[in-house]
């Protein structure tokens, strides 16, 4: 072990060095020791691999990963300069820059990764929704839409037990994931009222979503505080390897390949060290192509990193059901689901504007904008706190550099920052970045244009 | 005042050793050696009993076999930790060699090592602030311990702030601290770590008490006789309270001294896992929020040596408390 | 002549919750230098109030005293005082509670050197020089009060105060020092006042017994000259006739005429006024 290691050092170093004579066109870094925060999730998995890899060092860069207690604090820690920069969901800078929360200008020039959330049900009511959803091959039929879960709640109203599940943050992914699957089966998950001081966001609701940080979950649900919850992994295997809960359905199957988290930092830092950010990037585009090249091939590798204390922590084989590409459901469920955790692919890393009006679309959904706004105030937000300009430096350094082909990233000549229409969500519903107002018209329960709480 | 004979509890086990035990050392032996490694024995027996019987979520509740297996694996962590470390600086001399080459105004720069902290590493930074912090409070509560025990005014003005604040958990106090250290502590190129001031301070807030109020009943409590053997010498205020009232108060302000510190490392290690901030109270809650099938064990072998320093660190104080004080009746356990 | 130490009109009060309580009233004692007094009475009279006024660890209400020309305002060490327990300091050796003394008293007029000769000598002078650097838990009670006289005579004071010196020590021991203080007492002339429970001790050390009447408002009832010759010898003046009127005469005081803790009968208050005037 001891000599693999000697072994793979020096052919670091050796990288090394001789990336550092060829790299002339980004300057050297101003800053070069960087603490970055995480959340013990496996979609950090960008962090750790450039990390363990070298990508930071290659970059000049000496950084610290500290695992953060929970997104508010990680946040925070952002905001007042502990940290230089952190692993966040797509929601929080946007959030952060609207002045939803603690109000700060932070941006972001890389997308971390695409799906990799679950939605998991306590046991109890597993059985109570199974009787709802069709069976193929003695196996339940996927995806499983909230209109199963709808019985269930309905039951536990008339019983006047309010419906309680679990989300990680208000601007989480987790938070909008989980609203739009209940209200695809209409069941609504509530209304944000901030202008009247209500942040609950339980306003009008079925189904009563409160915040638990994601490591907490299991034992949130197990001590029966809420019947469900929706996170990140390991947290969903998690629950299915504790025997505690089953996992219902992936976000993939709610929105195929949406956008997750995001790599953020503050405006403020990223003014003041345009070369370090630069470079940050550079490292965390290679590190996410590392991990899906050749086809998964380094992902056993990524969940031994991921599986260190320091780093996500839970056994090797919790992280690795979901970051090999298959998901296990009921237990015994095992499902291929390849696209599960995407990095690289599909242009995974890249900030497209389209996907911060996709969230700010359902921040005005839910009330946590309370006026209404119109399109070209989406795109302004978007145009503030994404920063695909970013972006192409470091993918053109790495052209330049040879580590990686153009034509892996999109053609930067023409990319608009905004993708065609996608489908692809669970209700079939075709949402269209450059057309925000008319996508909320489509949406049966949720705000639209001109309503105000 | 160092004498280089057996120490007496020595005494039996050399009796032992030459075959010649009196009845007495016989119970002696019995009282030191034997009742405790027999207590030991049983708690080790029960716990692994009750351990096979306790089936967590993450698996079954660690016996004293697996907290071992993984004290062991904390060893090893470390031990490749400092390899890699080995191997970060060796990368680093590189770096710094070929970066001159190409930009030789440049002024390097050596970094520690950016790997994650240790269970020993975090051990370290645990001492470091507790001792940090304990320190600091002494610092406060000593003097204003002796000016709240020497004027009844200062002892009528401060008493009620005492009063409300010494109930205080550290939990509550965390979060202001967490504020205003951020607040205050604005440098670009910061001597500590935010988080080690929080950790500091917190832990300064809550263990200050004990030293402050021992000190103040212990200057209090000077014999009126001595105050009139200070007033016959017409010792001047000065030399009154180093002379007199000092040494008069060094036993309560030992006793306070040693609850005070004790009540820091119970303080550090919360603080430490409510705000995050490095050490071994971290790496509790790490483990905790890891979750994986080593978690409770991890967490077991942490909270033996929680518990292992805070008697260590009473034991330096009692020593401490033997050396320096004059009463050593004053010195219990 | 003029006496060394003046007590006239001394009178004590203090505010009580239950109103003003008078411990001592006009209190009149003239001591001559080189003069052994003792001051005798129940306890409760006020002898260590007395005592405490001279020494200035209290301020008398009414009247005052003067040393040598001075009115006598706060303590200090030419008035210095051995305490009823000994009140060494307990984290200093015997040599080093004496140099405390000698520091003070001497610091601008003696050499460092000065200074230990002068502490070593006063230890020696009450047969503490074996035991100088022990510290006062690892010494008698015995031993701890002389290295509590050395302390005050070290100081070379002019009125050495005396608070039950002895009450507390076993009779061996208490003779021993008895002993010590009159040969010591030979040696250097020192004015002595003694507080004392104990007859024997008062009419063996004294010159002059000073008999306090009972509280409240107590005050000096009689005094008796002790004409017996110096060195004293305790076994040869047991027999002694005056050693035995003397004796008789503080013991029927104690007994007899103040035996109940009532207002003094107006009888001995007139004797008490007469007794002063002749002082």
């Amino acid at each position: 072990m001891k000599k693999f290691i000697r072994t793979a050092m020096t052919a670091l170093t050796l990288g090394l060095s001789v990336n550092a004579m060829a790299d002339d066109s980004v300057g050297w870094p101003e800053k070069a020791d960087l603490k970055f925060g995480f959340i013990k999730l496996t979609d950090m998995a960008p962090l750790a691999v450039a990390y363990e890899k070298g990508f930071f060092e290659e970059e000049g860069l000496f950084v610290t990963l500290e695992a953060q207690a929970n997104w508010k604090v990680l946040l925070d820690r952002v905001i007042d300069g502990q940290l230089d920069g952190a692993h966040m969901l797509a929601g929080q800078p946007l959030g952060a820059t609207i002045g939803y929360g603690t109000e700060a200008h932070i941006i972001t020039a890389f997308s971390m990764d695409l799906n990799g959330n679950g939605i998991t049900v306590s046991n109890a009511v597993w059985e109570e929704m199974k009787k709802n959803i069709p069976v193929e091959n003695g196996k339940p039929v996927h995806p499983i839409k909230a209109d199963a879960l709808k019985p269930v709640v309905e039951k536990y109203k008339a019983e006047g037990k309010p419906f309680n599940m679990g989300m990680v943050f208000p601007v989480s992914t987790h938070n909008y994931e989980l609203r739009y699957w209940l209200a695809a089966g209409g069941l609504n998950p509530g209304y944000y009222a901030p202008h009247k001081g209500d942040t609950s966001g339980q306003l009008q609701a079925d189904v009563l979503l409160s915040v638990t940080p994601p490591p907490q979950m299991p034992a949130t649900l197990e001590a029966g505080t809420i019947y469900g919850y929706c996170v990140g992994e390991p947290w969903n295997q998690q629950a299915v390897f504790k025997g505690i809960g089953v996992p219902v359905i992936t976000d993939y199957e709610i929105w195929r390949n949406n956008p997750e988290k995001v790599f953020g930092v503050s405006k403020g830092w990223a003014d003041k060290y345009p070369n370090t950010h630069i470079r940050v990037v550079k490292a965390m585009i290679r590190a996410a192509k590392w991990l899906d090249e050749n086809n998964n091939a380094n992902r056993p590798e990524a969940v031994k990193i991921l599986s260190q204390p320091n780093y996500v922590g839970a056994d090797y084989d919790v992280i690795a059901n979901s970051m090999t590409g298959t998901f296990e459901y009921e237990k015994g469920d095992v499902r291929e689901v390849p696209d599960f955790n995407v990095f690289f692919r599909y242009n995974a890393t890249y900030p497209y504007y389209s996907d911060a009006i996709w969230y700010l679309t359902q921040m005005r959904r839910w009330g946590q904008i309370s006026d209404s706004k119109p399109d070209s105030w989406y795109m302004d937000i978007a145009k503030k706190v994404y920063r695909p300009d970013i972006y192409a430096v470091a993918a053109k350094a790495l052209i330049a550099e040879g580590k990686i082909a153009a034509d892996e990233f999109p053609d930067f000549a023409t990319e608009t920052g905004y993708k065609p229409p996608q489908k692809g969500f669970i209700d079939n519903i075709t949402y269209d970045g450059r057309k925000p107002n008319e996508y909320l018209a489509k949406f049966p329960i949720g705000l639209k244009e001109g309503d105000a709480l | 005042m160092v004498t280089l004979t057996f120490p007496t509890w020595m005494e039996p086990y050399r009796a032992l050793a030459t075959g010649k035990m009196s009845a007495d050392q016989w119970q002696t032996l019995l009282r030191q050696l034997i009742w405790p490694v027999m207590g030991i024995a049983a708690f080790l027996l029960l716990w692994q009993l009750a351990a096979q019987r306790i089936d967590t979520s993450l698996g079954q509740f660690p016996g004293p076999v697996d907290v071992w297996e993984q004290a062991g694996t904390l060893v090893d962590e470390h031990q490749a930790s400092r390899a890699k470390e080995a191997a970060f600086h060796e990368r680093q001399e590189k770096y710094i060699a070929s970066r001159l080459a190409q930009q030789p105004d440049w002024e390097p720069v050596y970094r520690d090592y950016t790997g994650a902290p240790t269970f020993f590493d975090q051990i370290g930074t645990s001492l470091i602030t507790v001792m940090s912090g304990f320190l600091l409070a002494s610092m406060i509560a000593i003097p204003l311990g002796i000016v709240i025990g020497l004027s009844s005014t200062a002892h009528a003005a401060m008493n009620p702030l005492i009063q409300l604040f010494k109930p205080v958990s550290p939990l509550a106090w965390l979060p202001l601290v967490t504020m205003v250290v951020s607040a205050v502590y604005v440098t670009d190129d910061p001597l500590v770590a935010k988080s080690f001031l929080t950790s500091m301070f917190t832990v300064s807030l809550c263990c200050l008490w004990p030293t402050l109020m021992n000190t103040s009943v212990g200057v209090t409590s000077v014999s009126q006789d001595l105050t009139n053997v200070s007033r016959v010498l017409r010792l001047n205020a000065l030399s009154h309270v180093r002379k007199i009232v000092l040494p008069s108060a060094l036993p309560m302000m030992f006793t306070g001294l040693r609850l005070s510190l004790g009540i820091a490392w119970m303080v550090l290690i919360a603080a430490e896992m409510l705000a995050q901030n490095p050490g071994l109270g971290k790496f509790v809650w790490d483990e905790f929020q890891n979750g994986s099938s080593q978690s409770l064990g991890r967490i077991m072998v942490a909270v033996i040596v929680i518990g292992l320093i805070g008697f260590l660190l009473d034991r330096v104080m009692l020593m401490l408390q033997r050396a320096l004080v004059w009463d050593k009746s004053s010195v219990q356990r | 002549m003029k006496a060394l130490l003046e007590l006239s009109n001394v009178g004590m009060k203090f505010d009580t919750p239950k109103g003003t309580f008078e411990a001592l009233k006009e209190v009149n004692l003239k001591i001559d230098s080189g003069e052994f007094v003792s001051l005798i009475g129940h306890s409760g009279c006020g002898k260590s109030t007395v005592l405490n006024i001279v020494a200035g660890l209290l301020q008398a209400t009414d009247g005052g005293v003067i040393l040598d020309k001075h009115e006598v305002t706060e303590p200090g060490p030419e008035r210095a005082v051995v305490f009823q327990n000994h009140s060494l300091l307990p984290w200093l050796t015997a040599f080093e509670n004496v140099e405390l003394a000698v520091k003070q008293v001497f610091k601008k007029t003696k050499s460092k050197a000065e200074i230990r000769d002068w502490v070593e000598h006063n230890l020696e002078l009450v047969h503490m020089a074996h035991a100088m650097h022990k510290k006062p838990d690892e010494i008698s009670g015995g031993m701890k009060q002389r290295v509590g006289i050395a302390r005050a005579l070290a100081m070379q004071p002019q009125v050495l105060l005396m608070d039950e010196p002895f009450g507390a020590l076993d009779a061996l021991t208490r003779a021993h020092l008895q002993d010590s203080l009159m040969e010591i007492h030979a040696q250097l002339g020192t004015t002595v006042i003694m507080i004392t429970h104990d007859v024997d001790e008062a009419v063996l050390l004294s010159d002059r017994i000073v008999m306090m009447t009972n509280g409240p408002s107590a005050t000096i009832g009689e005094i008796l000259d002790v004409n017996l010759p110096r060195p004293r010898d305790r076994l040869a003046l047991a027999d002694d006739p005056t050693f035995v009127r003397c004796r008789q005469q503080v013991l029927q005081f104690l007994y007899e005429k103040q035996r109940k803790v009532e207002p003094m009968p107006k009888r001995t208050s007139e004797k008490a006024e007469a007794t002063r005037k002749r002082a």
